[in-house]
């Protein structure tokens, strides 16, 4: 309290003097820039070859272990995600542990951990550290690796694989990485369902016994402890850690497109298209231009005042954000800009976006945006300091990347050096609108056309495999609509056969968190019924008979527009094909599409409503494997559709086992039953 | 300016974590003649500075046919001032290589900005100017009206559940003002005239009524002198301030309705009416939260999430604020699941904590997970700024950013218990159910 008093009594007395010396009228001007003190972490190596790299600080009582591995990318194949599921299975039960008692015992100390591919992190309050380190020992040296956790984890896996399967960023991300890096480098690899379900334990546990090795490894200890007390605690849990060989690799370097173009993946459903401008770049991590590379990427694309997103957010309005990214990497970098736009902009996007990467690779930057990405720049390095852990990534780096002992410590002091034509040098060697991957994710009925004067348009499929969307030559001579449909009753199991059905059952269900959804669905001809049911619960129904169509939410009726009930009526066939004459339907052979990786014919149905339906048949098995159909919805235009495989023969008829009917989403059922020929009550459809 | 968002209680709670360091943090305080109170805390450890101003009005301070003014405020106040342009407030911080923002709860307005330590005078300057001479004239209120707008379509219209907390605060306060939210009426705001903004601007940013609390690479004589430079000359605002002293009073049966969102998933919410925050039986149903809610292997988590499979997500959120406020028990049923049946489940996990005491090993186990949130929750100086301004305005003792830790560690296993039986009744609660849209008309 004395000293407060105190205190405001000195002010009270020079504070008249001291208002008169501030100018109010302009901004203060910055004092001198403050030196960085970056921090020298303590290290030392294990005979093991184990890197450690201990940072002091005491601000809380808290310590944080982080254990890289330094390896080179692996490659896959046809197994891909095996890597990353190495890492995560470390966390699922060891040998002294189910995973149940580790969670327990985790979150009993108020701790956590993770692990990764590359490496695991574990933190606590200090006086936790003795039971963190026998539990991260656990862990890291005893993973059991259980069979049912991976199937667990398998599973998990696939619904996410679902669930992003239709996503338009998830299909760019795993395209772009396929087109800028190639099949042939890990970098252009992702995981698929095909490749997750080949996995086995047996890659795990080799990839567990190769990589976890101490002389790929740098343990980063950061927090409350002395470098003295680090040092005794790793070398007494740490030294017996065996090394082992660890296999090094080396993969060409991919090189970006000797000409731009387009390349357009296909995605019918669209309402926005996905746009990255991409190619690869050589940029190694501490390299010279890395620095002038990060200030030219921040007035391109960096931030809300970058070019970009003035342009195509601010100005055109064509996005809610576009930016860019041009990364450093020890192997290969890469750069992208991006931005999701409306259809009817698409083409007018990926102009501002050409023209905009011409510009500044021509005409450079000004000195104002130098100044406010300087500044910019320097705050953020300024900011990521308060994090003891950067101090930690900063010695790691410089120790994994051979970079000079003080790179870190001169960072700012290089990046005020960066002039006006280092950045015109760096865009015209970095900036390649000439030689990019214009790659969109979209409608191409709506945007494949007016792509076309950015560059030749090669479609590519949701793998990132190219093909041919008008290659009406592979529709054999002299095929037709009809002809396809001849062999889709054939592939059933014989026109006559399936001409004597006069009813059917199908019931197909799906699970969604702990859930069962049922579809069940009874047609007679005449008459439909589909009711979509969860638990005993019926949450919608749609009913057909000679007199109406109605549709049911919850019990409760919906109403319908005329056009949707004249469409469902042709709901009520059980082989549609086989009556389109009767119901005045106009068909055409349109072409090949490839429908999940296989080639199917495709066949465009206009009902007499105007209505027109898409069906894709299997060109090898004859089956109809799609349907799509566009709709109107309160948000424009709308296209579901369902995709049929797994067939399997039901009293001699072929039904698909697996039934994903999309709408906006995708949901994938399962066959439960089907049944042919069955005794219809009469108030069935009613 | 979409980034400046209203923030409840929910968020100030985050702030509250800090503490239990081994290390005591240090601080230096004093009040200037103007009656500003200023707290500086010197890390030099990066070259970096925070500088924040808390003003002590929230949106209980605000006239009940004038809803929304304090939030409205802290857009206004980025317009622009005497010797700033319009416009520029936000540049100036760009330009030096900082960040800042702002946002306003039920008590109080804070304002900050983080700069490269070198900058500390701009800092000063900025917020200075926002006090000392602010511009309020129409061209300001107009556009800012449009913005709030669109900031209550984005996070509360259009935001789903983004209407818990209004249509809660309604129901359970018939009196106070607690009983609207910060975002307020956009009538109110229509129906303002200029004079009665410039009223609220000269009752409220006063230097009385302001905190600063600047942390990070500083040296304090330095600072102290720069301080006195920028606000000193500030005059006393003078008037007296409406602080509301109303009661609320007891609720005396349980309040249920059913609200109809756009959302997908349905969801329940219970409201029980707690004591104001800094009281012992506040720390208890902290604690009690922790044990109902925090992390996985927790009881409501664990029993309605993992093992009955009833709920996507629960939690257990205490709402404390200045003036007694809210426990909310937040349920989100699986698809399909029935929201009677999951509040059952919530219901018989209350009777529970409500019959037995907690083990020792789960007391333990909850008495680590908030010595470790306390510990890891201040690690950063926007944290500690922020953090020292709370202490300071709600306790009128920053030193309780050290000693806070203590509070909840005097919790035992009956208070819990004892809490739980006192608040967690049914009389005492709102509950609201919250439905789809689509199922308005059954």
């Amino acid at each position: 309290m004395i000293k407060k008093i105190y205190i405001s009594f000195v002010f009270a007395l020079f504070a008249s003097v001291a208002i008169a010396q501030v100018d109010r009228t302009t901004a203060p001007e910055p004092s001198p820039a403050k030196e960085i003190n970056i921090g020298e972490p303590t290290t030392f190596t294990l005979k093991n070859g184990l890197k450690v790299f201990v940072v002091e600080n005491h601000k809380l009582p808290r310590v944080a272990f982080s254990l890289t591995f330094d390896r080179d990318p692996v490659l896959e194949g046809d197994k891909a995600g095996y890597v990353s599921m190495a890492g995560q299975m470390l966390m699922k039960g060891t040998k002294n542990r189910t995973k149940a008692e580790l969670d327990e015992d985790i979150d009993f100390i108020g701790a956590n951990i993770n692990t990764f591919s590359t490496g695991m992190y574990a933190t606590s309050l200090t006086k936790h550290q003795d039971k963190l380190m026998e539990l991260m020992k656990d862990v890291l040296f005893n993973p059991a690796f259980p069979e049912d956790e991976l199937e667990k984890l398998k599973k998990q896996t696939l619904s996410g694989l679902a669930a992003s399967k239709d996503d338009p960023n998830a299909i760019a991300s795993n395209v772009r990485g396929k087109l800028v890096y190639g099949d042939e480098h890990p970098y252009g690899e992702f995981e698929t369902e095909e490749s997750v379900e080949k996995i086995t334990l047996d890659e795990i546990k080799a990839y567990y016994n190769t990589y976890f090795r101490p002389n790929i490894g740098y343990l980063a200890i950061v927090g409350d402890i002395t470098p003295k007390e680090a040092k005794k605690l790793i070398k007494k849990n740490f030294s017996d850690w065996e090394k082992g060989d660890v296999p090094t690799a080396e993969y060409e370097m991919p090189t970006p497109p000797e000409e731009t173009y387009v390349a357009l993946v296909d995605r019918e459903a669209s309402v926005q298209s996905v746009i990255n401008v991409t190619y690869p770049v050589n940029l190694p991590i501490g390299g010279e231009d890395v620095i002038t590379a990060r200030v030219l990427n921040q007035i391109l694309g960096g931030g809300f005042s970058s070019r970009l997103m003035q342009n195509l957010r601010e100005k055109n309005a064509f996005t809610y954000g576009a930016r860019s990214s041009l990364s450093a990497d020890e192997y290969v970098g890469s750069f992208t800009a991006s931005a999701s736009v409306r259809n009817e902009v698409t083409d007018s996007a990926v102009n501002e976006f050409m023209a905009e990467l011409m510009k500044i690779n021509k005409e450079g930057v000004t000195q104002d945006e130098l100044d406010a990405a300087k500044a910019s720049i320097a705050g953020s390095f300024a900011r990521s300091l308060e994090s003891p852990q950067t101090v930690a990534s900063f010695a790691i780096n410089t120790a994994r990347y051979n970079l000079p002992e003080d790179y870190y410590a001169n960072y700012l002091k290089n990046l005020e050096a960066v002039t006006l034509e280092d950045v015109k040098a760096a865009a015209q060697k970095y900036i390649l609108p000439n030689n990019a991957n214009i790659l969109v994710v979209g409608k191409g009925a709506e945007i494949a056309e007016n792509l076309e004067k950015f560059g030749e348009v090669k479609y590519f499929n949701k793998k990132g495999n190219e093909y041919d969307p008008n290659d009406k030559t592979a529709l054999p001579e002299g095929l037709t609509a009809n002809k396809v449909f001849e062999n889709y009753f054939k592939a059933l199991g014989g026109k006559d056969k399936i001409s004597s059905i006069e009813s059917m059952k199908t019931v197909y269900t799906m699970s969604m968190q702990g859930q069962t959804l049922t579809f069940t669905e009874i047609k007679d001809n005449d008459n439909f019924k589909q009711e979509v049911g969860m638990g005993p619960m019926v949450m919608s129904k749609v009913l057909v008979n000679d007199d109406e169509v109605k549709a049911f939410q919850q019990g409760q009726e919906v109403p319908l527009p005329d056009e949707a009930k004249s469409n469902l009526k042709s709901n009520t066939f059980i082989f549609p094909e086989l009556h389109y004459a009767d119901m005045g339907v106009t068909t055409e052979l349109t072409g090949i599409e490839t429908v999940n990786d296989k080639d199917a014919y495709v066949v465009s149905v206009t009902l007499p409503s105007g209505q027109v339906t898409k069906s894709y048949f299997d060109t090898e098995s004859g089956l109809k494997v799609k349907t799509s159909a566009t709709q109107k919805g309160p948000q424009g235009e709308v296209t579901v559709y369902e995709e049929y495989s797994d067939f399997e023969a039901i009293d001699g008829i072929m039904v698909p086992k697996k039934n994903v009917k999309f709408q906006g989403r995708p949901l994938n059922t399962e066959l439960q039953s089907a049944e042919f020929n069955i005794d219809i009550k009469e108030d069935t459809f009613n | 300016m979409m980034k400046r968002l209203i923030i409840g209680s929910l968020c100030l709670l985050m702030a509250f974590g800090s503490i239990a360091q081994k290390k005591e943090i240090e601080f230096t305080e004093f009040d200037l003649d103007n009656g500003m109170h200023v707290i500086l805390h010197q890390d030099n450890s990066t070259p970096i500075v925070v500088v924040s101003v808390m003003y002590h009005v929230g949106s209980k301070n605000e006239n009940p046919d004038r809803t929304g003014f304090a939030h409205f405020f802290e857009h206004l106040l980025f317009e622009g001032s005497k010797n700033i342009e319009r416009g520029q407030f936000d540049k100036y911080i760009t330009n030096a290589g900082g960040v800042n923002n702002a946002n306003t709860s039920n008590d109080r307005t804070y304002y900050y900005e983080i700069l490269p330590s070198n900058q500390l005078e701009l800092g000063l300057w900025l917020e200075s100017e926002r006090l000392m001479h602010a511009k309020i004239q129409e061209i300001g209120v107009e556009t800012q009206r449009e913005v709030v707008k669109e900031e209550k379509r984005q996070r509360y219209d259009n935001q789903p559940y983004g209407t818990i907390l209004p249509e809660i605060m309604k129901r359970a306060y018939t009196e106070h003002p607690y009983r609207w939210t910060p975002i307020g009426s956009l009538e109110h705001l229509n129906a303002a005239s200029l004079d009665e903004f410039v009223e609220f601007y000269e009752t409220f940013y006063v230097p009385e009524n302001a905190t600063l609390s600047i942390a990070g690479d500083i040296e304090i004589e330095e600072a102290k002198k720069l301080i006195e430079d920028y606000f000193g000359p500030i005059p006393r605002g003078g008037k007296e301030i409406p602080r509301p002293d109303i009661v609320e009073p007891e609720q005396k049966e349980e309040v249920r309705d059913t609200i109809y969102d756009n959302i997908q998933l349905p969801a329940v919410i219970q409201a029980y009416h707690m004591p104001a925050q800094g009281t012992e039986d506040s720390y208890a149903l902290e604690m009690l939260s922790t044990a109902l809610s925090g992390g996985q292997s927790a009881r409501m988590y664990k029993s309605l999430v993992d093992e009955q499979q009833k709920a996507l997500q629960v939690a257990a959120i205490p709402f404390s604020s200045e003036d007694p406020g809210l426990y909310l028990l937040f349920g989100l049923p699986t698809i399909g699941g029935d929201l009677k049946e999951l509040e059952d489940a919530m219901d018989a996990e209350i009777k529970k904590v409500q019959k037995e005491l907690i083990s020792d090993k789960e007391f333990e186990k909850i008495r680590n997970q908030k010595e470790n949130d306390f510990i890891s929750g201040n690690s950063r100086m926007a944290g500690i700024a922020e953090s020292l301004a709370n202490y300071h305005v709600y306790y009128g003792d920053a030193n309780l950013f050290n000693k806070e830790i203590d509070r909840y560690m005097k919790v035992t296993k009956e208070d819990i218990k004892r809490v739980a039986n006192e608040y967690l009744t049914e009389d005492n609660r709102v509950v609201l159910y919250y439905l789809p849209k689509s199922q308005q008309n059954q």
